[in-house]
């Protein structure tokens, strides 16, 4: 009954006779480079289509709206700029136009006010760049300000647990019962009223959202800390710092870079609803919120006022959301990819056949 | 399990106090609530500050003021509320009864439509991972996770609202329209049924020829103006939901079930016509009896016939019961809807809460509340369905690596029992704590949402108070948004200990 | 009792279950796996066939075959046969018929198999009613007699209960109470007691032996543990990267191995010494070595506990025991009974609640931090999951020399040099310092993990079930490995095992433990083969040892003894 040695692969290790030594052998035979985890995570994150499409998209948005108009003392390639007023033409309607003319259209071009002019002749599409530029920069201070906190926070609560873990949970039940929006209205509106900067803004709203990072980072952490390679390092005398920092937070940076890019997007919608009522960035400073907010009522008669604000914040935001969740898929490898996950359980539901 | 609830409720009301001295001390701190009068021109400006500084007691210091606040809040509990007046001198406990219940209308309504649906589409989607409806429902919630929602709100306004009342004054549906609404139904239909690709075919098939008959015999019908439905039609509808759930639980060949599942049929076309005359001019608590019976007879009915197989029997008859029962409001609805177009032309509305001074009788009030909704309710569960659908399907993703889900196929379980029996009970268990963040989630997207539709609810009343630094609508609204999520996350507590045996005390 | 599936009886040529030239490709991303290459077994009513391997040897594959249950990647070509259908191929819904009624399975983890929020008794009740045997009352009376006839106690009331009411072993009997529910042909057992303790896996093979003579099933017992192989097996059959290498009765394949593979495989088994034979005894064993013992360890009622919430729990109680340097202290007992908590605390990870734990004179509760930190300069550990004890962020290089980064020891270069040094002395290849440990198997990982322990010359190894996790040919290497190091660098070790035959193997002395407390200790030979006390023999006489014959008259004592209790 017995059955020969047939069908063996090449590239497997022959006339061996123990576990151990083909194991041995096997590990000879690697001549790729050594792949660090950090590697591994960015050649998945590569070959996830929608998140490299969605990085280009967010790269050429933030290029162009600091480039266009410029930032502080660095002047811009765009003629115009977003105080100026001036004689509104053709009743501020848009120039830009992407419909040739031999399919009707009015010719490819992009004229002098592509996106149009507001009530005073001021050029929007300088005022969208500069509403763009303090979104994104509202985004990024925001995401790392709470980053930062929540992961510090959520690793020291996760490992020392006791009463800095119990703060920690009381804090993030008191956004069970004030919802985030109403405490991001109370400090913005309080941050509004002292200064008015979109930095004072952006660190305030930062203080408010980094509990739900911290309670993620915080789980992590409580599973990690059982694991043997930190038993390990605790063993052979490391200190706390060195755990937390060395063992601990490197293998959580998955769940906070992730979520970090979560935060991005999250911020950006927050602080255009905060503004939309009234509690966040307040004119003279702009933001595609605010822009939003005081051409609503424009709708009807000057869409494009209302329209290029509101795509511009819906192309970041679904970006930085497809980019967190291909992020998200090279971090979890049980997550990558059809074939991938398809082996990872012998028991996995089948799915239907593919076509070939 | 009273002592976990206890517990809980303990531990949520310290936290409330805790909330509620926090939210108190930013608010007052958050600007200068005589600012307008210091800048002001009047006359009696000086007169104007002192009174306001009387309204405000804005003499006491601020630990003073919260404590009058505090025990004005806490006589509710004996059913006495103060919540103190606004910066005008209104008593607020006045303003707050109207305010609330709009409000928690709109908020519960859409919790209960965004969780039904959002898990329903998460474990659809789960199952079929990696599909073409899996990345089409995947690309449509990064989309909703990422709108403003007062942006959203326009859109939703002009397109939705607007053009359907303009369209209502005159329906008419080109056949052109209606095979091209016919194909997209076709498609959206068979990727939702899945299955073989010839199945699917005849599925899309199916539907790209019928849809559009449909709708042009509704136009010829005037149908949209004048909708009527009659007791054969409901008939023949409670009879398909009777087959077709038997069918998907047990198969049609056991009688045991079948049988008081037509039974039911039988006993909603009774009931139709004896309710009759009453549901043409009924009141809430008729239409609330009415549901109570829908459920409890046809329970008894498949309790009784249903032997061995009594659960499937009692949910199979109960769902035809209320199925039949619903189809009958919906009959009275359409008897309504003329006369109602009459008294308000354009029924979607896109303003208010209700229309004020509204003629008619119950039916025609019921649609306005209903149409004056629409809207508001469609908006807040369409985002948070988003976020109810991805948990739902990463939890039933991970729960289907388990070894018991294994252990269930091995027994010889069909695919449908394995998922609804084994995997789907455990993967609500995570889904249960989400939804008390999401509850907070919604009334923070409902303060948008009334500013955006111009409703008078908490959320105006806490936009205007903090505009104002007025503390007191502030408190109030906080004081019902913050119960209400607490009885929320209790309710969530309760149905986690339910449905995990483990953590039951 | 009407059976569902499309034949009567067995098969025309009486097999219950047989394979034909089957073969599984897996597609992946990269090239295809070959996980079973052409493997043709039988198993007949009331046999039991074991079909043994190590891990990646294609075994569980092969059983997944025969339920029918691999994923949609898997390509199966040949036939097995249940009865006398062949499933490879049949109609889905066609084989949901056949399982439980003519093919079942026990599977390997009795703490996750069960559904977690479903009473036993629904869960008992399903396959039951599915398969039209019994309904309603009916299926619950039938459950409990299942349980009953499993052993579980008290049936009646406790089929109301949940999963988590029950321990591992009886959730164990559970799993085997579903797989007989429907009187299947044949069982499919994949390491049904590997997860178990061994008196209770002695209890789990009892039961499995007792039930197939009463119902006359045959049972493909899928196992690693040779031991379990001689207790249960009436043919072998031994499977090696997807071949079948050797088949033949349990006498054959256990004392007469013909292939290479089995041989090495059954050479590779530890076993208990036979009492008589002594001369094993290590030269350094305490009573050869100088009266002036030289304590590296020394642990005085010792008492430790763990603060659940609040609620204090004893987790070793009174415990007292010394090393010295040179000697190895094995640390034997079931799960739950303690052992790891001393190593635990000797790691500094656990405080001491009450009694004296000192290394090298120095009391370790009454150190200063940096005094402890000195003494932990002088420990290394070796844990049990090769997976979890290396950081996968850090290459093997700075894996093996963290140690010397924490106590600020040596250059860089220096550094670099002992890495090599340990990489050595572990055998495995230089060029690995710049790999990560994901790129490594469990073995090799496990061999890092020792270099890493040796790293500073430590005074005192633990060594925390290092070898449990891992197949028995890569456990003999580990091992043999971890004996040379010791006779070359002559540390002290503590060595926490369940594994009585290891234990036998490496240590000179022996504290058997069970629940918190040392039930009985002293050296090797006299604790392992003159037991006094009566946990200890029991413990003897559950494990299974690879001979069929010597495991039939240990087989009897282990019944003696559990009737005499």
């Amino acid at each position: 009954m017995s059955t020969p040695n047939k069908n063996l692969n090449e590239n497997e290790p022959q006339n061996l006779n123990s576990v151990a030594e083909v194991e041995d052998a096997k590990l000879a035979q690697i001549h790729e480079k050594p792949k660090s985890q950090g590697r591994i995570v960015l050649e998945r994150f590569v070959s996830h289509k929608p998140a490299m499409i969605s990085a280009v998209i967010l790269v050429v948005i933030t290029v162009f709206a600091f480039s266009s108009i410029g930032w502080g003392p660095i002047p811009g390639w765009w003629g115009q700029n977003f105080y100026h007023a001036g004689a509104v033409v053709d009743g501020g309607k848009p120039t830009l136009s992407l419909v040739p003319a031999w399919l009707g259209g009015e010719g490819i071009r992009i004229g002098e006010h592509p996106f149009g002019q507001d009530s005073v002749g001021k050029d929007y599409f300088a005022l969208v760049m500069n509403g763009t530029q303090k979104s994104i920069i509202i985004g990024v201070v925001v995401g790392l300000v709470a980053t930062v906190l929540g992961t510090v926070i959520g690793a020291v609560a996760g490992y020392f647990r006791g009463w800095v873990d119990e703060i920690l949970m009381r804090i993030t039940d008191l956004f069970i019962v004030i919802p985030l929006l109403v405490l991001a209205a109370v400090l913005g509106k309080m941050a509004g009223a002292s200064t008015g900067s979109i930095i004072i803004l952006a660190l305030v709203l930062g203080l408010v959202t980094w509990t739900g990072l911290a309670r993620l980072v915080r789980g992590e952490i409580l599973s990690l800390r059982e694991r043997e390679y930190v038993a390990a390092a605790q063993a052979m005398g490391s200190k706390t710092s060195r755990v937390i920092f060395k063992h601990l937070i490197p293998n959580t940076m998955g769940v906070i870079i992730v979520n970090a890019t979560f935060a991005i997007a999250g911020a950006i919608l927050l602080e255009s609803s905060l503004s939309y009522l009234g509690f966040g960035v307040k004119a003279p400073e702009s933001s595609l919120g605010l822009l939003i907010s005081q051409y609503q009522n424009a709708f009807t008669t000057r869409p494009y006022l209302f329209w290029w604000p509101g795509m511009i914040i819906v192309t970041i935001a679904l970006s930085v959301n497809f980019l967190g969740d291909g992020l998200r898929d090279a971090f979890d490898p049980r997550q990558i990819g059809k074939k991938r996950r398809r082996r990872a359980g012998l028991f996995a539901l089948p799915t239907r056949k593919e076509k070939p | 399990m009273w002592k976990f609830i206890a517990k809980r409720l303990g531990s949520a009301l310290a936290v409330l106090f805790a909330a509620s001295l926090l939210l108190y001390v930013l608010v007052i701190n958050s600007g200068d609530p005589l600012k307008d009068l210091r800048e002001s021109n009047a006359d009696n400006r000086e007169y104007l500050m002192a009174q306001r500084v009387e309204y405000m007691n804005l003499d006491a210091p601020w630990y003073g003021r919260y404590w009058d606040w505090l025990t004005g809040a806490s006589k509710c509990l004996i059913g006495q509320c103060d919540l103190g007046q606004n910066i005008n001198g209104v008593e607020v406990s006045g303003l707050l009864a109207n305010a609330a219940s709009s409000t928690l209308r709109l908020v519960v309504l859409a919790t209960v439509i965004a969780a039904v649906l959002g898990i329903a589409i998460g474990v659809l989607t789960a199952i079929r991972q990696y599909s073409g409806l899996d990345y089409i429902v995947t690309f449509m919630t990064f989309l909703f996770f990422s709108l403003p929602v007062f942006w959203a709100a326009v859109l939703l306004k002009e397109y939705l609202a607007i053009s359907y009342n303009d369209w209502l004054a005159d329906p008419q549906i080109s056949l052109g329209s209606s095979i091209a609404i016919g194909i997209v139904v076709g498609l959206v239909l068979q990727m939702f049924l899945g299955g073989s690709l010839k199945r699917r075919g005849i599925t899309f098939i199916a539907a790209a020829v019928f849809v559009p008959l449909v709708l042009q015999y509704s136009i010829w019908l005037n149908f949209y103006r004048y909708p009527q439905m009659g007791p054969a039609i409901i008939i023949v509808l409670t009879a398909l939901v009777a087959l077709s759930a038997t069918a998907m639980s047990v198969g049609l060949k056991e009688k045991r079930v079948l049988y008081p599942a037509l039974i039911t049929v039988v006993l909603v076309l009774a009931m139709y016509y004896a309710t009759f005359y009453m549901l043409l001019e009924p009141n809430a608590w008729i239409l609330l009896f009415g549901l109570v019976l829908a459920v409890a007879i046809p329970a008894v009915v498949g309790r009784f016939m249903g032997g061995r197989l009594r659960k499937a029997a009692m949910s199979v008859s109960v769902a035809t019961g209320v199925v039949g029962a619903g189809l009958t409001v919906v009959d009275h609805m359409f008897r309504a809807w003329p006369g109602f177009l009459d008294v308000k032309g354009r029924p979607i509305a896109t303003i208010g809460s209700s229309t004020a001074n509204l003629e008619g009788g119950f039916w025609d009030h019921f649609l306005d509340n209903g149409t004056q909704l629409l809207m508001p309710t469609i908006l807040l569960a369409v985002i948070s369905l988003a976020s109810y659908s991805r948990y739902t399907r990463s939890s039933m993703l991970e729960v289907q690596r388990q070894d018991y889900i294994r252990t269930a196929r091995s027994k010889g379980l069909s695919e449908r029992t394995v998922i609804f029996r084994h995997a789907f009970r455990n993967a609500m268990i995570p889904i249960a704590t989400i939804a008390a963040f999401d509850f907070a989630g919604l009334i923070g997207g409902a303060v948008i949402t009334e500013r955006v539709f111009g409703w008078k609810g908490m959320g105006e009343m806490f936009a205007t108070g903090l505009d104002h630094v007025d503390p007191a609508p502030v408190m109030a609204f906080f004081l019902v948004t913050g119960t209400a999520a607490i009885i929320f996350n209790l309710l969530a507590d309760i149905v986690y200990a339910l449905l995990d045996p483990r953590i039951r005390v | 009792m009407s059976h569902a599936a499309p034949m009567n009886e067995q098969g025309s040529d009486g097999y219950a279950l047989s394979f034909t030239d089957l073969n599984v490709v897996f597609a992946t991303g990269g090239a295809d796996v070959h996980a079973v290459k052409g493997l043709s077994l039988t198993v007949r009513p009331g046999q039991v066939v074991a079909l043994v391997g190590e891990s990646g040897s294609g075994k569980s594959v092969t059983s997944t075959a025969a339920m029918g249950l691999l994923p949609e990647n898997a390509n199966v070509s040949g036939a097995a046969k249940v009865g006398n259908v062949n499933v490879v191929g049949l109609d889905e819904g066609k084989l949901r018929k056949m399982r439980a009624t003519d093919i079942a399975m026990v599977f390997q983890e009795p703490m996750t198999a069960l559904n977690p929020v479903l009473t036993i008794e629904r869960q008992l009740t399903e396959a039951l009613e599915l398969h039209d045997i019994a309904y309603g009352k009916e299926a619950t009376d039938r459950a409990i007699e299942l349980l009953d006839m499993v052993g579980i106690p008290d049936p009646a009331k406790r089929v109301k209960q949940y999963p988590h009411q029950f321990s591992g072993g009886q959730r164990q009997r559970i799993v085997i109470a579903m797989a007989i529910s429907c009187d299947p042909k044949v069982i499919i057992a994949d390491e049904p007691t590997t997860a178990l303790d061994v008196t209770v896996q002695a209890e789990i093979l009892d039961l499995l032996r007792e039930l197939k003579d009463r119902l006359n099933t045959g049972i493909l017992l899928i196992t690693h543990n040779m031991g379990v192989v001689a207790d249960m097996a009436d043919e072998v059959a031994v499977m090696f990267q997807g071949n079948l290498v050797e088949t033949g009765t349990v006498e054959q394949v256990l004392l007469r191995p013909e292939h290479p593979y089995t041989q090495r495989l059954l050479a590779a088994v530890p076993r208990l010494s036979a009492p008589a034979v002594t001369t094993a005894t290590p030269p350094h064993s305490s009573e050869t070595a100088p009266p002036g013992r030289e304590l590296v360890l020394e642990a005085k009622d010792l008492v430790l506990e763990y603060d659940m919430r609040g609620k204090i729990f004893r987790a070793v109680e009174e415990v007292s025991f010394d090393i010295a340097k040179g000697e190895v202290l094995g640390i034997v007992g079931e799960s739950g009974s303690g052992k790891s908590t001393i190593a635990k605390a000797v790691l500094g990870l656990l405080p001491v609640a009450s009694g004296s734990l000192s290394v090298q004179g120095h009391d370790l509760p009454k150190l200063s931090p940096k005094e402890a930190r000195a003494v932990r300069k002088r420990i290394g550990v070796i844990f049990q999951d090769p997976a979890a004890s290396l950081n996968p962020r850090f290459p093997i290089g700075d894996c093996i020399t963290e140690p010397m980064v924490v106590h600020k020891v040596g250059s860089k270069a220096g550094r670099i040099k002992r890495a090599e040094e340990l990489l050595d002395a572990v055998k495995l290849p230089r060029n690995v310092i710049n790999r990560y440990p994901h790129e490594l198997s469990g073995g090799q990982r496990q061999r890092v993990c020792i270099a890493r322990a040796l790293t500073l010359n430590p005074e005192l190894l633990i060594a925390d079930e290092p070898t449990s996790a891992l197949d028995v040919s890569v456990q003999a290497v580990v091992l043999e490995m971890l004996q040379d190091l010791q006779r070359d660098f002559n540390f002290a070790c503590l060595f926490v095992s369940h594994d009585l035959a290891v234990v036998d193997m490496l240590a000179d002395a022996v504290v058997v433990m069970q629940s918190g407390r040392a039930v009985e200790q002293g050296m090797v030979d006299t604790v392992l083969h003159a037991p006094t006390h009566d946990y200890t023999k029991r413990l003897l006489a559950a494990a299974p040892v690879p001979d069929p014959h010597e495991q039939a008259v240990r087989r009897a004592a282990w019944r003696l003894l559990n009737s005499t209790k």
